[in-house]
């Protein structure tokens, strides 16, 4: 909102040619943002974006030229800002998911009685097997970092992925190998919620 | 013993926590909260025991013979002497 306090000639001319020029294209607009979100919220708030850049910037648009190409280049470009931002936020989200998941995995296991599987079972062979029935996405991450121990960042630079890519991929791989050793154990009759594992038989194997 | 929406706090954290890659002060945070609950300390714990785990497996991945041979004809082509 302009403060009336603060009209000076120059902001008149400025307000009063962006009411005669680019809010006419308001519903014009409002057909481009519903076009590009397909979601009435998210059209409101990028028609909203839209104007304010449009007015912040409106020393940029060349009197004369066409006003509603220039304020739907402004759409368009906002659009895919905000959707950037979202998937960002959308991706940062998504790995505190993982690192729950990570818990209930636990959780599951502590209740089928293998809990303690890391310790108690060679599970080399099966987390082989698990890494390469990845897909390759996850399985080249999950093997460079966790296998090889790069950083996030030697891998993000190797695949040129972003550094976000990377973490998203290797905590949803960490995920998939814990699910599928955790079946591992469970199928290969470790478990068993009331069978007390000896003391200092680590490598032992029960088939159930 | 600390509240549930701390823990779950904690525990979204937990791969960036073991990895090392929070921030100093969400490090503090975490290990004091481990400290103090053995829930989530234990989620913690099962998680790097698995991780340990994946990287012990490292033997299993070693590149084969076929390659190796590949690569060393290669560079011997190159000129490279072993
Ligand atoms: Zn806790």
């Amino acid at each position: 909102m302009p403060s009336s306090s603060t009209d000076d000639s120059p902001r008149s001319d400025r307000d009063s040619a962006f009411t005669a020029t680019a809010l006419p294209h308001l519903s014009t607009i409002a057909r481009v943002a519903t076009a590009l979100t397909g979601d009435a919220a998210d059209t409101e708030d990028l028609v909203q974006e839209t104007f304010l850049r449009a007015y912040r910037h409106w020393h940029t648009f060349q009197p004369g030229s066409d006003c509603k190409s220039w304020l739907a280049t402004i759409c368009r470009h906002t659009f895919a800002e905000l959707r950037r931002r979202e998937n960002r936020s959308v991706a940062v989200d998504d790995q505190e998911l993982e690192s729950l998941a990570a818990a209930r995995v636990h959780s599951t296991a502590r209740a089928k009685g293998v809990d303690d599987m890391f310790a108690r079972l060679d599970l080399g062979p099966a987390i082989a097997k698990a890494i390469r029935a990845l897909e390759p996405h996850y399985r080249d991450v999950v093997l460079l970092v966790d296998v090889d121990g790069f950083s996030y960042e030697e891998v993000a630079s190797s695949l040129e992925i972003p550094v976000g890519t990377v973490r998203s991929r290797l905590y949803r791989a960490r995920r998939h190998l814990q699910e599928a050793l955790l079946d591992f154990a469970i199928d290969a009759g470790y478990a068993s919620p009331s069978y007390t594992l000896p003391p200092n038989h680590p490598g032992e194997r029960r088939n159930a | 013993m600390p509240d549930r929406a701390e823990c779950e706090a904690v525990v979204r954290q937990l791969w960036p926590f073991i990895d090392g890659v929070v921030s100093e002060t969400q490090r503090e945070f975490i290990v004091d909260h481990l400290e103090q609950c053995e829930p989530c300390n234990s989620h913690f714990d099962f998680a790097r025991a698995f991780l340990e785990a994946v990287h012990e497996a490292r033997p299993h991945f070693h590149v084969g013979q076929g390659l190796n041979e590949r690569v060393m004809a290669a560079l011997a082509g190159a000129g490279y002497r072993a």
